[in-house]
């Protein structure tokens, strides 16, 4: 009876819950950081996040849903809060958390951005139209904790399954957190390179530190999780066989680790560095951020690709 | 005798299996188990070199864990433990996610198409309640099955367990598996 | 009236009654009696509001223990089974081709009258031949052919077991039982007990050996279940566990380790015998069967220090060999000498039980003599099972006389018939073939019509004594109505008996023959507690020593256990067992040997898909030194040929067979389209050849010699 039985609509599922979460987390960075809301980059930065926040996720959520073997029942996930499941208490996490990005979205709304959506509306929402702007702040501390707990929670729905040694280590929920917002990032990242302005390359900048950050904790976290793995007990060293040598070995080593984390995290840094060195304002050019960001994007997808198959293959003997 | 809770435990004596499949079908006919997924199988082990051969065939299914993964896993608790240590699912609730088939150390639960949800031994639950014996247990013929109250110190499975060596499967798994395998 | 009736036999109500655990559900537990084999466990069929839900075993049976095994657990499924026969079929197309039109029971009566009668109008009564299977019912089937005027009834002996049971009566008179529960040494020759199951032997040999309660010597040219239970496993070369037997004769006579006492009181013809095993050394022994001469040694001296618990099992199938019945001779003598009869733990005549017969009008018995010949081929043998083997070849010659109508009772020659082609060539000579079965098999594909019997949960059987250590009486009752438009073979008979003007013998129904036969039971109501208990325990069994008194004449010429048999000399026979070698198989050719599975009862389980999800397809097991030598791999596929034919099937190479023999799975490679499994695998039957044991006829499957190369 030994088959996967998580397939690419869970893979996906963790991969846009974490560019959410991400997202969010970059934007309420941005909007906190950035001193007496003067600075253009910065909240081009956090109203990027903000508009893009909401969506992945909710889509994400679509697809576990159709992931059911009886998708009608899903609403029983939410008449019942089992703290021991993952599961359970994450489905509760990524309601709470879409509701949150889209209050903090909503906020980021023009005036007449408001109007268009209401008018697409019936009339009986019309009280919707509020100008939550004031609220920008706090809805950026009160979500990020929850675009943390995202961006963990789909680390411990593997990582929290003893019986695949694979995943059980708490390593995972780390990695994972840090792919997950770095994708958020790289997301963002990539939004502004699709809409030139002239502030682009402090908005890169910016961009790049943080992605370069969570970059660098996720390869510090796998070289852990493989030396870890390599001297942990016998059933680890063999479900780590699958990466070391194993049906993904190619994928774990060139795509996700050379391509989607290394390579990506080299050219920020090439782009950035002499920037801080000689303090002058750095030029990027945007092709190279674009492409860039897609591959830190990629990376965060192969991740989840590779846990997801890999962790159910693997098993105590 | 002292009211105690009762703790159904099964424990097997794999020498005495003879392969004969008879536990494999009894459950696929107690239990409505569609061909091509099964409660309980056999495992098989051959080895040796001519003339000095070696079979062994060992039954196995659901441990009914001290402390299931499955449960603990489990959104919406379908899956769940009864006080008797019956580990069970409750149809209705199953939205069939899937987790506790990846939870489950022993790969004891399959996913049912047809139904969408998800199935394992139960241990016989509606028979055990009747007072009867699991199908698997009360149809073998050379009896590798004993079935019983581990709390109950009268009980066949006590009288095993104290007069004869055992092991539990993949013990490292963490979930206190339930059958006993006597060496 | 609740569930569980036929029409027939409505006045059989289930007295076993549950209330169902929830309001709506009726439920039944109904205690009857397995068919899916020859054992006839007992079982309780638990049924809810008038469908089977569940076969349980039956705890009251000594035989079956509580027991029911993988294919009496699927027996709902041959209720259930859409391809079952579900009305009676006339043949429309070509003979095989499948195409048949639903008919009446009175068309189909009609017509295979119509067709009886012409064949004894133009031939006479002898030309018709009736055969049949063990079967509760098999009796009315065998009656109306004998009273049709006909003699050639040939039963499954003779495919089975003719030649152990011939050996074993003209030696002890009867054919004993063992007690393999109380054993404490049993060498087992090829009777792979844990798989082959007969009850209660399996039973028995589980508690006695898998609790370290026996010593098992076990000899088997495949690794079979019995043997990686076994204490010690001989892959003996096939053909020769005479020379294994003659040998250990020849260590216990010449260390006189026999039982002195009982062979001088008993038996009759020692010396000859002390002096005939004397050249059949242990080391001459070693050369025959390729078992070592030492441990042939220890094991007759194991086996004499053990006596009298210690047996040597006489197997059931013992259709192997042309000369098998002098290696069953050969046991019987070696058993004898241990003096192992009648004492616990070793062999032990069968405690029986009497029914009460219901009187059927006397019909003259037929005037023509067999077609095939027992009289003057088989004079030893019991004639009225007749000679299947030899009975296919007169007939296909037309000798002595033409036989053209075939009547077929619950059985399948077309697998069970070694040479598939002349038993297809036999069916095809006839003028009429008429079957009664319950699903399409082999046979019934090339019957002209085609009479659907009821299953045996659908309907009420006679009740059968099962004679033994134990002795009781099963019951079988309907649990349920038939499903279709089916009946009891006693009332297809009578439709025929009726059209044949022969309704005087069977001028009755199941339900007063029954009562006939249980009303002398000690019981104050026989038939009810048969209904109730499904089954009857002969109290005071089982019984030892009751024929060791001095004055006890066993059932033999000489009243004593014949060692030494005149009756044999007078018919030409070695009156003691002679060793000739058995032929080998030349370089490049290995020996088709068969055997049993527990999931599969021989040809015809394997349409049932709660068992042949086990093996969909049977493969050819093969050495990997032969495989090999042959270039063949795992999971290729391989010709496998002999003169009778040629079959196609996947290798299956495995260590658990020898390298000079080669096995195939019983079953397989159907003609019939409507068995699930039609054409995968191969048919055994196709490429056997024809071979019989000279004294008792019964079939020698084991002596073909079979080609395999890869294709
Ligand atoms: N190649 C090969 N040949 C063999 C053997 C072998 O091992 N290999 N074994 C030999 C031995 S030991 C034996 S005993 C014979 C057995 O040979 P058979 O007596 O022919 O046994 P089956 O092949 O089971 O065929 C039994 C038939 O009865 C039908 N049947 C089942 N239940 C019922 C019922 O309730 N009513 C009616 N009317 N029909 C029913 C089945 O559908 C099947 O067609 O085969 C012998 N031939
Ligand atoms: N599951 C199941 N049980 C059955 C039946 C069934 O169809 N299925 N049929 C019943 C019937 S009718 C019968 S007759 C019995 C038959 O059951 P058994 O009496 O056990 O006969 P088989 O299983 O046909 O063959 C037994 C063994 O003989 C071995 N053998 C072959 N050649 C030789 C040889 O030269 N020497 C020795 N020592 N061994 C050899 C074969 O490898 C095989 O394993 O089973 C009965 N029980
Ligand atoms: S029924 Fe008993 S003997 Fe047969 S396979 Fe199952 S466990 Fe083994
Ligand atoms: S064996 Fe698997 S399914 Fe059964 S209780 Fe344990 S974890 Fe749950
Ligand atoms: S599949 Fe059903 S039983 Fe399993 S975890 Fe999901 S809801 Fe629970
Ligand atoms: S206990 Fe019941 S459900 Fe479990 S394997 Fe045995 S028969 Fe199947
Ligand atoms: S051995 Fe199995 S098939 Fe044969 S009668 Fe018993 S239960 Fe039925
Ligand atoms: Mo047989």
């Amino acid at each position: 009876m030994k088959h996967t039985e998580w397939g690419f609509l869970i893979i996906i599922y963790l991969f846009l819950g974490g560019l959410s979460a991400g997202a969010f987390f970059v934007s309420a960075l941005a909007s906190l950081l950035q001193r007496n809301g003067s600075d253009a980059a910065y909240s081009r930065i956090a109203r990027y996040g903000a508009m893009l926040a909401p969506w992945p996720v909710m889509i994400g959520c679509t697809l576990l849903i159709f992931d059911l073997g009886r998708w009608y029942t899903f609403w029983k996930l939410f008449f019942h809060f089992r703290w021991t499941s993952p599961m359970s208490i994450g489905s509760w996490l990524l309601i709470v958390f879409s509701g949150i990005a889209l209050l903090y979205l909503w906020s980021w709304l023009s005036e007449e951005q408001r109007k268009r959506v209401i008018s697409k509306l019936p009339r009986r929402l019309g009280f919707l139209n509020r100008d939550l702007s004031a609220y920008r702040r706090q809805l950026a501390v009160l979500g990020t904790p929850f675009a943390i707990a995202v961006g963990i929670y789909t680390g411990v729905l593997l990582g929290a399954v003893q019986s695949r040694p694979f995943w059980n280590t708490n390593l995972v929920a780390q990695m994972f957190l840090f792919s997950a917002l770095s994708s958020g990032c790289a997301a963002v990242t990539l939004l502004t390179a699709l809409r030139r302005e002239e502030n682009d390359s402090r908005a890169f900048q910016l961009l790049y530190t943080v992605d370069i950050w969570l970059l660098t904790l996720e390869l510090f976290i796998v070289i852990p999780y493989l030396i870890h793995g390599a001297l942990s007990v016998q059933a680890v060293k063999d479900s780590l066989a699958l990466v070391l040598g194993g049906p993904f070995t190619v994928t774990f080593w060139l795509f996700f680790l050379t391509a989607g984390l290394v390579l990506p995290l080299a050219i920020e840094v090439l782009e950035v560095l002499p920037a801080l060195v000689r303090r002058v304002n750095p030029h990027f050019r945007t092709s190279m951020v674009a492409v860039t960001a897609i591959l830190v994007l990629a990376g965060g997808f192969l991740l989840r690709y590779i846990f997801v198959f890999a962790g159910q293959m693997s098993a105590f003997k | 005798m002292a009211v105690h809770q009762k703790r159904y435990v099964l424990v097997i004596d794999s020498r005495k299996c003879i392969d004969c499949k008879a536990c494999v079908v009894a459950c696929r006919a107690e239990n409505n188990v569609p061909l091509g997924y099964s409660r309980n199988w056999i495992n098989e082990e051959r080895r040796g070199e001519w003339p000095r051969l070696l079979a062994a065939f060992e039954p196995e299914q659901c441990q009914h864990c001290e402390s299931p993964a499955c449960v603990r896993v489990c959104p919406t608790g379908a899956s769940y433990q009864r006080p008797d240590g019956i580990v069970a699912i409750r149809e209705s609730e199953c939205v069939g996610c899937r987790y506790c088939i990846i939870a489950c150390p022993y790969d004891a639960r399959f996913f049912r198409e047809d139904k969408g949800i998800v199935e394992k031994c139960d241990f016989c639950a509606q028979r055990v309640d009747r007072g009867e014996l699991p199908a698997c247990v009360e149809t073998c013929p050379s009896k590798v099955r004993v079935f019983g109250d581990i709390n109950d110190p009268e009980s066949k499975v006590r009288a095993l367990l104290e007069k004869r060596r055992y092991r539990t499967k993949k013990p490292e798994a963490g979930t206190g598996p339930q059958i006993y395998y006597l060496l | 009236m609740g569930a569980g009736m036929t029409a027939a036999t409505a006045h059989f109500a289930p007295l076993l009654h549950r209330p169902g655990e929830h309001a709506g559900v009726e439920r039944l537990e109904i205690p009857t009696t397995c068919e899916m084999c020859v054992n006839k466990c007992s079982l309780i069929a638990v049924v809810e509001n008038g469908a089977i839900r569940k076969l349980n075993p039956n705890p009251a049976s000594p035989r079956s223990r509580g027991m029911l095994c993988a294919r009496g657990n699927a027996g709902i499924q041959q209720v259930y089974d859409r391809s079952r026969i579900k009305k009676p079929l006339i043949r429309v197309g070509e003979r095989g081709e499948g195409k048949w039109r639903p008919a009446s029971w009175d068309e189909a009566w009609d017509f295979a009258a119509k067709k009886l009668s012409a064949v004894k109008q133009q031939y006479g009564p002898q030309a018709t031949l009736w055969s049949s299977t063990e079967s509760f019912q098999e009796v009315f089937f065998k009656n109306l052919g004998l009273a049709f005027g006909s003699p050639n009834i040939v039963r499954h002996p003779t495919l089975c077991l003719a030649s152990v049971n011939l050996a074993y009566s003209l030696t002890f008179g009867t054919v004993p039982s063992f007690d393999v529960l109380n054993a404490r040494y049993i060498v087992m020759a090829g009777a792979n007990r844990l798989e082959s199951f007969i009850t209660p032997d399996t039973m028995d040999l589980i508690d006695s050996t898998l609790e370290r309660k026996s010593r098992l010597i076990y000899l088997d040219p495949r690794f079979t279940v019995t043997a990686s239970k076994a204490d010690e496993w001989f892959p003996i070369k096939p053909g020769t566990d005479l020379a294994f037997i003659l040998a250990m004769l020849n260590v216990i006579v010449s260390e006189k380790r026999y039982d002195k006492e009982f062979v001088s009181t008993y038996t009759l013809g020692f010396d000859q015998l002390a002096e005939h095993v004397r050249p059949y050394t242990p080391e001459w022994a070693e050369t025959e069967t390729e078992i070592p001469a030492r441990d042939i040694a220890r094991i007759a001296r194991e086996f004499a220090d053990s006596a009298p618990r210690a047996f040597f099992y006489a197997g059931r199938r013992s259709s192997w060999y042309r000369e098998d019945f002098q290696t069953r001779r050969a046991q019987a003598i070696l058993n004898a000498i241990s003096g192992n009869w009648d004492r616990q733990g070793g062999m032990v005549p069968n405690g029986k039980i009497a029914l009460g017969e219901f009187p059927v009008f006397p019909w003259d018995d037929p005037v023509a003599p067999r077609v095939d010949e027992m009289e003057t081929s088989f004079p030893l043998a019991a004639k009225g099972d007749g000679a299947y083997l030899k009975l296919r070849e007169n007939v296909l010659a037309a000798k002595p006389y033409p036989v053209k109508a075939w009547m077929i009772h619950k059985q399948d020659p077309m697998s069970a018939l070694p040479e598939q082609s002349k038993t297809l060539a036999m069916l095809q000579q006839m003028d009429f073939v008429g079957v009664i079965d319950i699903a399409m098999s082999d046979t019934a594909w090339y019957a002209d019509v085609i009479f659907p019997e009821s299953t045996y949960l659908e309907r009420q059987d006679p009740a059968e004594v099962m004679s033994g250590l134990s002795p009781v009486v099963v019951f079988r009752q309907p649990v349920i109505k038939p499903l279709h438009d089916t009946k009891p073979t006693l009332e297809i008979v009578q439709g025929l008996a009726k059209r044949l003007n022969l309704s005087q013998y069977f001028d009755f129904t199941m339900d007063q023959w029954v009562r006939e036969q249980v009303k002398e039971l000690p019981l104050e109501s026989p038939l009810d507690y048969l209904k109730k208990h499904g089954i009857y325990v002969a109290p005071g069994f089982p019984k030892y020593g009751s024929t060791l008194t001095a004055d006890h004449r066993f059932v033999t010429k000489s009243g004593k256990i014949e060692l030494y048999s005149e009756r044999l000399k007078e018919a030409g026979v070695d009156p003691l067992p002679v060793y000739h070698p058995p032929a080998q198989p030349p370089p490049g050719t290995f020996r088709l040997i068969l055997g049993r599975k527990a999931y599969f009862t021989h040809g015809n389980s394997t349409n049932n898909p709660w068992l042949n999800a086990f093996a969909s397809e049977n493969r050819l097991w093969l050495n990997p030194r032969a495989a090999e030598s042959l270039g063949i791999n795992d999971g290729q596929m391989v010709e496998v040929s002999s003169t009778a034919g040629a079959v196609r099937l996947k290798a299956q190479v495995t260590q658990e067979i020898r390298r000079d023999c080669v096995f195939m799975l019983h079953g397989y490679g159907k003609r019939s389209k409507w068995q699930r499994l039609a054409g995968a695998g191969a048919s055994d039957a196709q490429v056997l050849e024809t071979a019989w044991d000279k004294v008792s006829g019964n079939a020698a499957l084991h002596e073909t010699f079979v080609k395999v190369r890869k294709v």
